[in-house]
């Protein structure tokens, strides 16, 4: 184009073309409609019941921002070690990309972040609030007072917690068997917690005498026990010296004990206790047969679980209830009613009833009894009415006066059991004995509800410490907001695990760990639902050059002086993380 | 050398000798296989050329405005709704100055659907500036394409080249597809009398005041009344190295013709023979092909037609609420002459409708039996109810 060099200058014929800037033309005045960056909430994050932020975990993982992505979790839930193995995940079942090929496997990415933190000995470096004088009590280490223990550090608070076990941890020590979760991941898990400055008091079980010491020495008291005692079956030969308790079975194997389980045991339940015994007593050796008054599609056991289950050779006996066991020289008979379906129940399972007379016998040298739990001693309960009782969403908040404010949580006041339900009732508990110390008993509810996840009901300590995420909306976005354009259809990730034949030998890990490689394609199929990527989309795409770059945290900026309102960079945005609206 | 190409493979061909650098075009009937001949030129190397994929003719037609600009030879090819959707920007490439070829095949437009020829999405646009050639055959295309490139960039307007649906677009005929080394002694690479400088920005397009404004219409008029001039030295040149010429404008047997028919498109070839058979029976008939329709030959057309009895214009075409449109031309072109012969409009062949020998000989016929014109516009071969 040599020539064109020689025709610079004014064009030889009369055409409309000018020299002079057009900056002078403000073609913003034209507008009429405003786009500007507004994050909003993904729905992964809003059914996490600990609220974890886990597009944004997954956008630093595709940058390979492996400590920032696990300090991430490390804001909303202090177990990512635990919960990227044990929890039931939600938030996969929420995921946007499930209704575009697969949803993303978000926990084998928090079980990932988690063991290269601790490969790699990460110290976390979290946001936490300056010192305050007030001390708070924590009764019991699982979960949840472990959860609630670990925000109040991060909120200022001295925190000294109660364990009447030797070693920390609750259900997650003594109740999970360690092919499902093993003793170092939860280790790390409680190191980083005490790394915030809980201290840790094991072998002291509390009566109700240091209960009320405690209120003389503490500001405020976090219940969390747990359930330990087992529910009674109520049917004769239960307290038969075979019949024993499946959490006493689990912790026992945990505390390194190898029970004899020679012939058939029986398991009554159906939850993740009775999937644990019987692949427990497998792995002894032994033979496992479940019992369950319900159906398998009705089983509170998580179906992966399940399924492995089956897979190892344990028998699953569907709609049958115990009636009765009897001893007969040296074993046990178990007599089985039959059940059937007889409606739905509010939550969607099977309600059961007897189905005639039809009971069969089982000759068993044993039977556990994992049909759920309750708490260990009465006053471990919350009051159950008062004027001074207030109930919050997974916690039962007693403030008298000249008393310690004194709040129920986890397995105790919660709905659902679960490790991540125990982590949130810990928050929830962190965050309202917070707002009582600042702002008094009166602004509880309010300023819970400004820090809840979208909708809620999970609440986020990142949202309640005024962090980034405190700016998003609170709308969740929906797959329809989701530009799929902008992405390709793409396998997800197949989580790798110990052949059935490796399972049933030994208590190894079942499920196997992932390469970065894998994890970070994986965190890239995210279509960070309402979460700038800083993809540039918005400033590729206007056509007026009003998206401008700047050193902000978002990194650009709309210049409203010319942008005519258009709204193409809102709908090129492939993750609706920009809204349009109208001037005023 | 002689090939048996389709119509849309013609164009294609034309505009692979023409040397285009960038072509952009939104697919649509008839005109697809053009796009589809291109755009495997250009994904096979037989071109040297970029293909830019757009969503709409509107952007097709938006994204040749910016690579003109650049001073690439650009092209692009469209019909019926397509053409109607690029309107704004026909208006700007003249404005512009953007000697931008399109092959336009001509369809009827919608409701209802309807993708045979019709020449109304062409003429419809008749005032946005665009120099407008109506062909007859695929030689005539071919041709024509590449003579539009020479003339378009002489006078800097765009040049729509303008084919039949299916009778020309997806017919087989045999076509001299000539050398390139003759091409390109018959059309020099393009030198643009401006171009987009990024070492000197400018905006192109901007608020042009009427201080302004009247005087860079007044422009684009002189360049059509030059393009009038130019044509001729244009096709002076390509018969020069190809001996093919067709004219602004064809009379057949029109010195002592007492009626001369009009027509434009493949209605001429069927019209050829009509006047033939005509003549053979001592019938006095002539025929006047128009080929340049913008800017229109008016003196030409004057001469040949001024010294009939009558003149019997077939319009494949109609602007509602008044008649047929190359009557109208027709009218307007003879209406300034002190005498001149009554102007008989005849609308056949809309929607695809077949314009066989027997529709024209009828039109002939009528025309012959009536004295004075028995309307602005007679619609020939309607169906009876």
């Amino acid at each position: 184009m040599a020539k064109g060099k020689e025709m610079m200058g004014p064009p030889s014929i009369l055409i409309p073309c000018s020299y002079i800037s057009t900056e002078s033309n403000k073609t913003g005045a034209w507008r009429f409609l405003r786009p500007r960056y507004e994050e909003k909430t993904s729905p992964c994050s809003a059914a996490c019941p600990a609220g974890e932020d886990i597009g944004r975990i997954e956008m630093l993982a595709t940058q390979g921002l492996f400590k920032e992505a696990w300090e991430t979790i490390l804001w909303e839930n202090p177990f990512p070690g635990v919960c990227g193995r044990v929890c039931y995940h939600p938030c996969e079942r929420a995921c946007n990309r499930g209704e575009f090929d697969e949803a993303i496997a978000i926990h084998t990415i928090e079980r990932f972040l988690s063991d290269t933190a601790a490969r790699n000995d990460f110290k976390p470096v979290l946001e936490r609030l300056p010192a305050r004088k007030e001390k708070i009590a924590i009764i019991g280490s699982g979960p949840g007072g472990l959860a609630g223990a670990y925000f109040l550090a991060l909120l200022g608070y001295g925190c000294d917690v109660f364990e009447s076990m030797p070693e920390p941890g609750g259900v997650l020590r003594w109740g999970i068997p360690s092919y499902r979760l093993p003793l170092s991941a939860l280790r790390n898990d409680v190191s980083q917690i005490e790394s915030q400055g809980v201290r840790i008091y094991t072998g002291r079980r509390i009566t109700r005498d240091l209960l009320e010491d405690m209120y003389g020495t503490y500001d405020g008291v976090f219940v969390c026990c747990g359930h330990s005692a087992s529910r009674s079956l109520g049917i004769p030969g239960e307290n038969l010296k075979g019949v024993t308790n499946g959490l006493d079975f689990l912790r026992r194997v945990r505390e390194g004990e190898i029970p004899s389980v020679e012939g058939l045991s029986v398991i009554i339940g159906g939850g993740n206790t009775a999937v644990d015994v019987a692949r427990s007593v497998i792995r002894f050796g032994g033979k496992a047969l479940i019992a369950y008054r319900r159906r398998r599609q009705d089983m509170p056991a998580f179906e992966d679980e399940v399924a492995m289950l089956l897979d190892e050779g344990v028998e699953l006996r569907e709609l049958v209830a115990p009636i009765t066991i009897t001893e007969e020289s040296g074993e046990y008979v178990l007599t089985l009613g039959s059940m059937k379906v007889a409606g739905e129940d509010t939550d969607g399972r099977a309600r059961v009833e007897r189905d005639g007379d039809t009971t069969e016998e089982i000759r068993v040298k044993r039977v556990f009894k994992a049909i759920g739990e309750v708490a260990a001693e009465s006053w471990f309960e919350p009051p159950e009415k008062g004027t001074d009782i207030k109930i919050l969403n997974t916690c039962v908040m007693v403030n008298r006066p000249d008393h310690p404010a004194v709040v129920f949580g986890g397995d105790l006041t919660a709905g659902f059991k679960s490790v991540v339900n125990a982590v949130a009732s810990g928050k929830e508990a962190a965050i309202a004995l917070d707002i009582v110390f600042r702002k008094g008993l009166d602004s509880v509810d309010e300023g819970l509800a400004d820090c809840m996840v979208g909708d809620g009901p999970a609440h986020s300590m990142e949202i309640h410490m005024k962090g980034e995420r405190y700016k998003r909306s609170s709308h969740i976005v929906p797959y329809e907001e989701i530009n799929t354009d902008y992405f390709s259809f793409t396998q997800g990730i197949t989580q790798p695990r110990l052949l059935r034949d490796e399972r049933l030998t030994s208590f190894e890990e079942v499920d196997l760990k992932i390469s970065a490689s894998v994890a970070m394609r994986e965190s890239e199929r995210c279509f960070n639902c309402g979460l700038c990527n800083q993809c540039d989309n918005c400033y590729i795409y206007c056509p007026d050059m009003s998206v401008v770059h700047d050193s902000s945290i978002q990194g650009r900026h709309v210049d409203y002086d010319y942008c005519k309102g258009c709204g193409i960079c809102v709908v090129e945005c492939p993750r609706n993380a920009m809204s349009l609206e109208e001037e005023d | 050398m002689k090939r048996v190409v389709e119509g849309s493979e013609a164009v294609a061909e034309a505009v692979r000798l023409a040397r285009v650098n960038v072509i952009s075009a939104y697919p649509i009937t008839p005109q697809t296989h053009i796009v589809e001949f291109l755009s495997e030129y250009c994904a096979n190397g037989t071109m040297d050329a970029r293909f830019l994929r757009v969503e709409s003719e509107h952007s097709a037609l938006a994204a040749l405005i910016g690579t003109a600009t650049t001073g690439v030879r650009s092209f692009t090819a469209t019909s019926g709704q397509g053409l109607a959707l690029m309107h704004e920007l026909l208006h700007w490439t003249s404005g512009a100055r953007l000697p931008i070829v399109m092959a336009e095949v001509n369809r009827a437009l919608a409701p209802g659907w309807n993708i045979w020829v019709d020449q109304t999405d062409s003429l419809a646009q008749r005032d946005t500036g665009w120099i407008q050639l109506y062909c007859e055959d695929s030689q005539e295309v071919l041709d024509t394409i590449i003579q539009a490139y020479r003339l378009g960039e002489l006078v800097d307007l765009p040049v729509m080249v303008v084919l039949d649906a299916f009778f020309l677009s997806h017919t087989y005929e045999p076509v001299d597809v000539p050398d390139q080394k003759l091409v390109d002694d018959y059309l020099p690479s393009w030198e643009p009398k401006f171009q987009l400088d990024t070492e000197k920005p400018c905006a192109f397009g901007p608020l042009v005041t009427p201080a302004f404004y009247m005087e860079m219409r007044h422009a684009i008029a002189g360049a059509m009344e030059d393009a009038l001039e130019v044509f001729p030295r244009v096709e002076d040149e390509f018969e020069k190295i190809f001996d093919r010429r067709y004219g602004e404008i064809e009379a057949v047997s029109c010195n002592d013709a007492e009626i001369i028919l009009v027509t434009s498109g493949t209605a001429t070839s069927t019209s050829r023979l009509v006047v033939e058979n005509l003549r053979a029976k001592g019938e006095k008939v002539g025929l006047l092909k128009i080929k340049l329709f913008r800017p229109f030959p008016v003196e030409l057309v004057r001469k040949v037609l001024a010294p009939a009895k009558k003149v019997a214009v077939i319009d494949r075409n109609f602007s509602f609420g008044a008649s047929g449109i190359f009557a109208q031309e027709i009218r307007a072109a003879l209406c300034n002459t002190m005498k001149h012969p009554p102007v008989f409009g005849y609308v056949a062949g809309i929607g695809g409708r077949d314009v066989t020998a027997d529709v024209i000989e009828d039109i002939y016929r009528r025309a012959k039996a009536s004295d004075f014109p028995e309307g602005e516009s007679v619609w020939v071969g309607l169906q009876e109810n």
